[in-house]
């Protein structure tokens, strides 16, 4: 699966542009990722994918890389 | 989950809030994490009036937010584990209506449009003789629900 849906969810829950991506943003390294936003940026991938987060998953995911190895888990694999 | 009341001291139990700054009278019927319903009446005694204003005593938007706000709690901290916990607000949006003056009981009715994770979004109206005075989307937080699920570690 490509990227963008996937993309997508940082660009809506964090209004920022795709290139901010390419730099693995991580938690709290921008304002709008902040505990809210975590939470808020969770709920979309639940909804984009049709998935329900592991409690430990959603602590574990702390950056747009390490998201990408958690979704494998869910069956969600991202080039 | 069943529905039922809270008294002015039961209400303490949910409610960290205390007089002067607590808001609600009476909470007439509660169903956890669905919706909160209840009232304050306003005395001339409020310790506000006389400053707001002098010469037109009414609630302060700001207080007629926070008794939304302190209603919305109460709908969570009614649910199994929540009790006694502390709540921050995170946003709030509200539109004011109509002025809330003293000797007028002030209803409030606040409904749970989400609660997951220690985070929830809700509505809530205040009303005034049958009339909407203020109405507010909100959302709220117990910070030691919210906590647990945060990253500890960056990447």
């Amino acid at each position: 699966m490509s990227s963008d849906k996937y993309d997508k969810v940082f660009i809506d829950c964090f209004s920022i542009d795709k290139a901010k991506l390419k730099k693995n943003l991580e938690y709290n390294s921008i304002p709008a990722w902040d505990s809210v936003g975590h939470m808020a940026m969770i709920a979309a991938l639940e909804e984009a994918f049709d998935i329900v987060f592991e409690m430990d998953d959603i602590i574990d995911f702390s950056s747009y890389k390490v998201g990408k190895e958690i979704l494998k888990k869910y069956k969600v694999n991202i080039s | 989950m069943k529905t039922f009341s809270l008294n002015s001291v039961e209400l303490l139990e949910y409610q960290p809030n205390r007089h002067p700054f607590l808001m609600i009278d009476y909470v007439t019927k509660v169903k956890p994490g669905v919706f909160a319903e209840g009232y304050k009446n306003l005395t001339n005694n409020e310790w506000y009036f006389p400053i707001h204003f002098p010469n037109n005593p009414n609630v302060p938007g700001v207080l007629q937010l926070e008794a939304l706000a302190q209603m919305l709690t109460v709908a969570i901290t009614t649910l199994p584990g929540n009790k006694g916990k502390i709540t921050h607000a995170l946003s709030h949006t509200v539109r004011f209506r109509k002025e809330v003056l003293p000797g007028q009981k002030f209803v409030l009715k606040t409904k749970v449009d989400s609660w997951k994770r220690g985070i929830c979004k809700g509505y809530g109206q205040g009303i005034v003789d049958g009339e909407i005075a203020c109405e507010a989307t909100m959302t709220i937080t117990i910070p030691e629900i919210l906590e647990q699920y945060l990253p500890k570690n960056k990447a």
